[in-house]
């Protein structure tokens, strides 16, 4: 049986986050003391509450379910953020406040410090801790080039003899573990430093791959573990960065099927995974999930160019719908599913997605100068997802964690910058697509961040710094096998 | 760390007398991310690594990997291992089940116990019990994504697609939240995933677009079924146009004060766009969204516009 195993956590993939993994004991409700009077409203909250009047939906149901239920109370508390500035931030000219980056940045270096005994349920995720700590000081603009020999040092430990990546040491590897620990060693090398490169075992990687490819397409995570769609965006990332043979190694078992490469069915496999109502899932039959829209889209746009892959293998038309239906209004954040929450880290899981979709419609219509509302997804994330003493939350409330302060944080880069997709300056063969993107500036439209609000650009596809994406290339683009 | 008293240990245990324990060795440098554990879940951890390494399939091994998920659910290696040795020892799965219930209620959000509790559900053979269990599940979180992905995986594997038992309970899930996606989901995996994504029967079409209907004129601002009954008209090979009149019952565009749904709006929107003599309609029907009744999403509803000028050249 392939097909159809059970997902992965709801608002997470590919990552198992923190969040589901910490005893509820550890996270305590932590709100802001509200003191808001409404006679006493400054101008500038009175705009806000304007604003926020101007995008909702006029239109409430009178029939209240438990959905509706657990939306009001996340308004009730979601708003006072939107409207006001309860956590006292410095505010940028737009009235809105600045991106607290020295904060986050304390916050995510201590992220990668040690953790007491508690913090065991996450041992099998610690690749993942380091990836999106790296990442968000990456984003921030901050050198992580000091933690250059203790990443190198972490994942030769969780490094599996017979090739990928583990939790930790002596765990069996698992491609969400390989995928955070490849991208964390690629954000801290370069060529100058080739050993820092060459600690990943590629070619036993490529064998622990070619036990995950499944006679329908898709990937296994870990050999006897589920199929889902991370296993498509985490293998081929990890192919393409590192410049893996595509063809499937002799011992592996797709091959008894016919399968003979890592791309062979793959597309039409991402393409069952559509729902019908345009969104993505785990797995054929699932319910469409946000952050599984993101590895489909981010699959496929490795697979080959987005103009082309994402019109072979989805409907565009219902994806784009599906997509567009995830910004709330007002909170202006995303939710992951239809009818949920609004919720941080699909800044990028949802956020993220229209890099590569923007992309493709460009080549269907004239050329939108924004399919989304960037503005209101940044005014999200920097009104009600900064925790006050530094890191990104979920929403107001939660406990931050690196987890929503990385994805937050490319969700916002997702709303301030452009990319262009050069399809065809691209060979179609191998898995070349994802290195034919380049940045296009700055969003120019109507925006509610200051200069000193704007964060780093981060790669479409691959979730980590332009630079790195670069350097990288350049060193495994000459490995011709191993 | 100091050891609490009701820790377990295996160092002074007889029946582990003949086992090394393979310690963690961080070498010089000290790791990023570092958990400072306790002796209890090293030591566990240590005779772990050795029996894995030794490929130890027994009783004893299964009372390890238990204790060790007991510390730390989150474990893919541990499941993993405990699976094999479920194999190996063939131990008796159904108690296997008896165990997993009460540690999934306790660790809603663990997804690893879903495909733990798959592969064993799968060698016995038997959904028996299960639905009962998915049912106190989804009494926690009716929106829990790996119960929902599981119970699909449980339809397709003992073929329930044709089962009352499954609609009706999948109808009542609808009735406890008519804005439970994963419940509409679940149906349209029920009645149109099993029939291979195409809707045929002209009975299964009428049934399923008075389902939806029902659903909409409870709360016509939920999505959801919107989403259904377009995906019904879609599989059945039917025009948009099917629910012109169903959709003017929300979305009357003459009378602009009068919208109960920005989603009857947007249906519109597509069945005017289908027909060239209607195109100006569809535009005031996206135009009254973006200005109006949904303008957080105005780029997505201009751009929808700026489509219907593109001739129609590529589909
Ligand atoms: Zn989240």
């Amino acid at each position: 049986m392939a097909s159809s195993r059970p997902g992965p956590p709801e608002a997470s993939a590919p990552s198992s986050r923190l969040e589901e993994i910490l005893d509820d004991k550890l996270r305590i409700q932590e709100l802001p003391e509200s003191d808001h009077e409404y006679e006493d409203l400054s101008p500038q909250e009175e705009a806000h509450m304007a604003y926020l009047e101007s995008v909702k939906i006029p239109i409430v149901d009178d029939f209240k379910t438990e959905s509706t239920e657990i939306q009001d109370e996340t308004l009730e508390v979601v708003l006072p953020f939107l409207e006001g500035n309860p956590n006292d931030f410095p505010l940028n000219e737009h009235g809105i406040p600045h991106l607290q980056k020295e904060k986050h940045v304390k916050f995510l270096k201590k992220a990668l410090g040690d953790y007491p005994a508690p913090f065991a349920m996450m041992d099998a995720s610690r690749p993942w801790i380091v990836y999106w700590s790296l990442q968000g000081l990456s984003a921030l603009g901050y050198d992580i080039s000091e933690y250059r020999e203790r990443v190198i040092h972490t994942f030769s430990l969780a490094q599996y003899p017979a090739g990928g990546y583990g939790g930790n040491y002596g765990h069996l590897p698992h491609l969400a573990a390989t995928y955070a620990a490849v991208l964390s060693i690629i954000m801290v090398s370069t060529p100058s430093t080739p050993s820092t490169y060459d600690s990943i075992n590629r070619k036993n990687l490529w064998h622990f791959l070619g036990q995950l490819k499944q006679p329908d397409g898709g990937f296994n995570m870990t050999t006897g573990g589920e199929e889902d769609i991370r296993g498509a965006y985490c293998g081929l990332v990890v192919i393409s960065l590192l410049n893996l043979p595509l063809e499937l190694p002799d011992d592996a078992p797709a091959r008894k099927h016919g399968l003979t490469s890592f791309t062979d069915r793959l597309g039409e496999w991402i393409g069952k995974c559509q729902a019908f109502d345009g969104g993505i899932s785990a797995a054929p039959g699932n319910e469409a999930h946000g952050a599984y829209a993101f590895c489909g889209l981010g699959a496929l746009a490795i697979l080959g160019a987005p103009k082309h892959t994402l019109h072979t293998y989805l409907d565009m038309g219902a994806l784009v719908h599906w997509l567009s239906a995830r910004q709330c209004a007002p909170e202006g954040g995303y939710n992951g599913r239809t009818n949920k929450l609004v919720d941080g880290c699909y800044s990028h899981w949802v956020g993220g997605c229209w890099a590569i979709v923007e992309a493709a419609a460009a080549a269907a219509a004239p050329s939108p100068a924004s399919l989304w509302n960037r503005d209101a997804l940044a005014r999200y994330i920097l009104s009600a997802a900064q925790f006050a003493k530094g890191g990104l939350v979920d929403k107001p409330g939660k406990r931050p964690d690196a987890y929503h302060t990385c994805y937050n944080l490319a969700g916002l880069s997702a709303a301030q910058h452009r990319y262009l997709h050069d399809g065809d300056a691209v060979a179609e063969q191998g898995l070349d697509a994802p290195f034919g993107w380049t940045p296009n500036g700055s969003f120019a439209g109507s925006r509610v961040w200051a200069d000193a609000d704007e964060v780093g650009l981060v790669h479409p596809v691959f979730v980590i710094p332009f630079g790195a994406v670069r350097e990288s290339r350049r060193y495994f683009a000459g490995k011709n096998s191993f | 760390m100091p050891r609490s008293d009701d820790a377990t240990y295996y160092h002074d245990d007889p029946a582990w007398g003949d086992v090394t324990p393979l310690a963690q060795d961080d070498g010089g440098l000290h790791p990023l991310a570092s958990i400072a554990y306790t002796d209890e879940y090293s030591e566990a951890m240590g005779y772990l690594r050795a029996v894995m390494a030794a490929n130890e399939y027994s009783d004893r091994v299964l009372a390890l990997t238990e204790h060790i998920i007991s510390m730390n659910p989150a474990h893919y290696t541990v499941w993993l291992y405990r699976a094999k040795a479920l194999r190996e020892t063939g131990a008796d799965l159904a108690r296997e089940i008896a165990w997993l219930n009460p540690t999934a209620l306790q660790h809603l959000k663990n997804y690893q116990i879903w495909h733990h509790r798959q592969t064993i559900v799968d060698v016995l053979g038997s959904p028996a019990g299960e639905a009962d269990f998915i049912a106190t599940m989804l009494e926690q979180d009716s929106k829990n994504y790996h119960v929902w992905s599981y119970r699909q995986w449980l339809v397709q594997r003992f073929d329930l697609f044709a089962s009352d038992d499954e609609l009706r309970w999948t109808e009542a899930m609808i009735d406890g939240d008519v804005r439970n996606n994963s419940a509409w989901n679940h149906r349209w995996f029920l009645v149109v995933g099993g029939q291979g994504g195409r809707l045929e029967s002209r009975r299964l079409v009428e049934r399923e677009l008075e389902y939806a209907k029902y659903a909409i004129r409870k709360a016509p601002q939920n999505q959801s079924p919107w989403n259904y009954i377009k995906g019904v008209v879609r599989a059945a090979g039917l025009p948009f146009s099917t629910l012109t009149d169903f959709a003017l019952e929300f979305a009357d565009m003459r009378r602009p004060d009068d919208i109960y749904s920005s989603h009857a709006l947007d249906l519109l929107a597509d069945i005017y766009a289908d027909n060239e003599g209607s195109k100006e309609e569809a535009k005031k029907a996206l135009h009254l969204l973006a200005s109006r009744f949904d303008p957080i999403r105005a780029h997505y509803w201009n751009y929808r516009k700026a489509l219907l000028e593109v001739p129609e050249t590529t589909a």
